[in-house]
């Protein structure tokens, strides 16, 4: 058993220890945080304009009286169903590779072109998830927020937004969860990412247990961290209601 | 145009489809301090004409004047309009993730550009005239159904309208609640507003409208003052509906 110890003492110097290679696993770390955050950032942005577009083409579309607002409204949201077919009919590597040697060439800043790559890919899942929120609220409430005066785009954000919001936070949340773990494949365009890290040690010291298994512990832990922090959330918000 | 006349319809017609005619040419006016009660058995377009006065329903062909302006325009700023037409919904549509005070200060602060502290002073004042004020902070799901309709009622009247829409107001409430809400209402007409309202509640008809319009089939079949329409029906399908909804 002592032995066993032993072992396990002295690969974990001569994993994180020597060379100082835990610093691969910190800024690795830090990578994927840095590409996940900020992704999320823009696919709810994205996610948020293309659902906004779609759920009114599919309510309203038919029906607009002004045409030249009818032809636009119908423009855009044929290019968001382009989007969104294209993107979800995609995998993410490839589209992670196709911006990194193809539409950013000429660029080296691969955290940028991962941030880019992997927002532009969850905006379309997070688009799925906000139009289903919109779809879910009581046609009465936007009679009631257009009633009293307000236009469309504010009943939208004082009314529907906020309640759209609660009803698909779980559905987010796991979104956001998805995407952490999927921008596991960053290394593919050479960013040290914390899988990177960890696989950079691997071959270095020829250990594969010890690197491998911290990280997938690592990610382990940041999800189980995020799903409370979800939970904690959602319980805030809920109070209001039921 | 008399300048008493607030909402004018000319010939409103509203279809779905090719077949089905939810309004036939139906040419109203609306005077200032008027309560005008719209009655008809269900699927008559009663509700449809109520919702089109404010647009919420687009009609097909036809005009609606508000205040002399043709708001079927689309150059028009509809939500101009809307802000002095307050509207009260069968089922409600308070704003479930905002206190009762949030419901009613949202749009005279977003809209009008009232102050925070103004509009609640406003907002409570208005509450204590329905007996609401000690549940200013609580949520719409913490309401009965006739509270909940009070408190829409004050949320419509925030925004100081100059005409109310009522799209039968208690027709979702248990019958014990009805009293309360009609009340509200009935004192809103002694106040001189404005008032529209579609409901089957044939008592509140008699007593507080100045005119009731019956409908049928998309039409105005008769109106006139609730006398008029209650003891001395002229339309056979008047003397048909009151009879099946008085005799119960």
């Amino acid at each position: 058993m002592s032995e066993f110890f032993q072992t396990l003492q002295s690969d974990f110097i001569k994993c994180f220890i020597t060379k100082s290679r835990w610093k691969l696993i910190w800024d690795g770390l830090g990578a994927t945080l840095q590409i996940t955050l900020f992704a999320c950032l823009m696919g709810i942005a994205i996610g948020l304009v293309v659902a906004v577009i779609r759920s009114t083409y599919d309510k309203y579309g038919k029906e607009m009286r002004n045409p030249l607002g009818k032809a636009l409204l119908s423009v855009t949201n044929f290019f968001c169903n382009i989007y969104l077919t294209v993107i979800r009919g995609t995998p993410v590597v490839v589209q992670l590779m196709i911006m990194y040697y193809i539409v950013f060439a000429s660029s080296r800043n691969s955290v940028m072109i991962a941030v880019v790559a992997f927002g532009i890919n969850s905006g379309a899942y997070v688009a799925e998830i906000y139009r289903s929120g919109i779809m879910s609220i009581d046609q009465g409430q936007v009679e009631a927020g257009r009633s009293l005066g307000f236009g469309y785009i504010r009943t939208m954000m004082y009314i529907v937004f906020p309640q759209a919001f609660k009803s698909v936070l779980p559905t987010l949340a796991n979104e956001f969860i998805v995407l952490l773990k999927e921008t596991s494949v960053a290394g593919y365009v050479a960013i040290q990412d914390l899988t990177k890290g960890g696989d950079i040690i691997r071959g270095a010291t020829y250990e594969t247990f010890m690197p491998l298994l911290t990280v997938a512990a690592i990610y382990l832990v940041l999800v189980i961290f995020f799903t409370r922090l979800v939970s904690i959330l959602e319980r805030r918000l809920r109070n209001s209601e039921r | 145009m008399n300048d008493n006349v607030i909402i004018k319809t000319e010939n409103l017609c509203k279809y779905y489809g090719k077949d089905i005619h939810a309004l036939e040419n139906v040419s109203a006016e609306i005077k200032k301090g008027e309560v005008v009660v719209v009655i008809g058995p269900s699927g008559s377009g009663k509700s449809t004409f109520l919702r089109s006065l404010n647009l919420l329903e687009d009609a097909t062909s036809g005009k609606v004047f508000f205040e002399g302006v043709d708001i079927t325009d689309p150059k028009v700023n509809i939500n101009l309009h809307r802000q002095k037409m307050g509207m009260v919904f069968q089922q409600f549509n308070l704003f479930p993730h905002m206190t009762v005070l949030k419901n009613l200060t949202l749009a005279p602060t977003k809209l009008k550009g009232m102050k925070a502290k103004e509009a609640e002073e406003l907002a409570l004042k208005m509450l204590e005239k329905v007996g609401l004020a000690d549940r200013a902070n609580a949520y719409p799901s913490q309401l009965s159904g006739g509270q909940k309709q009070r408190v829409a009622i004050v949320r419509a009247l925030c925004m100081s309208p100059e005409v109310m829409l009522f799209d039968e107001p208690t027709s979702a409430l248990d019958p014990e609640m009805v009293g309360e809400v009609l009340s509200v209402m009935k004192n809103l007409a002694k106040e001189g507003m404005t008032m529209v309202v579609v409901t089957h509640e044939m008592g509140f008809a008699k007593e507080v409208a100045d005119r009731v319009i019956f409908m049928a089939e998309g039409s105005i079949v008769e109106q006139g003052t609730p006398e008029e329409i209650f003891s001395n029906p002229k339309d056979e399908r008047t003397q048909g509906f009151l009879k099946s909804v008085l005799n119960v």
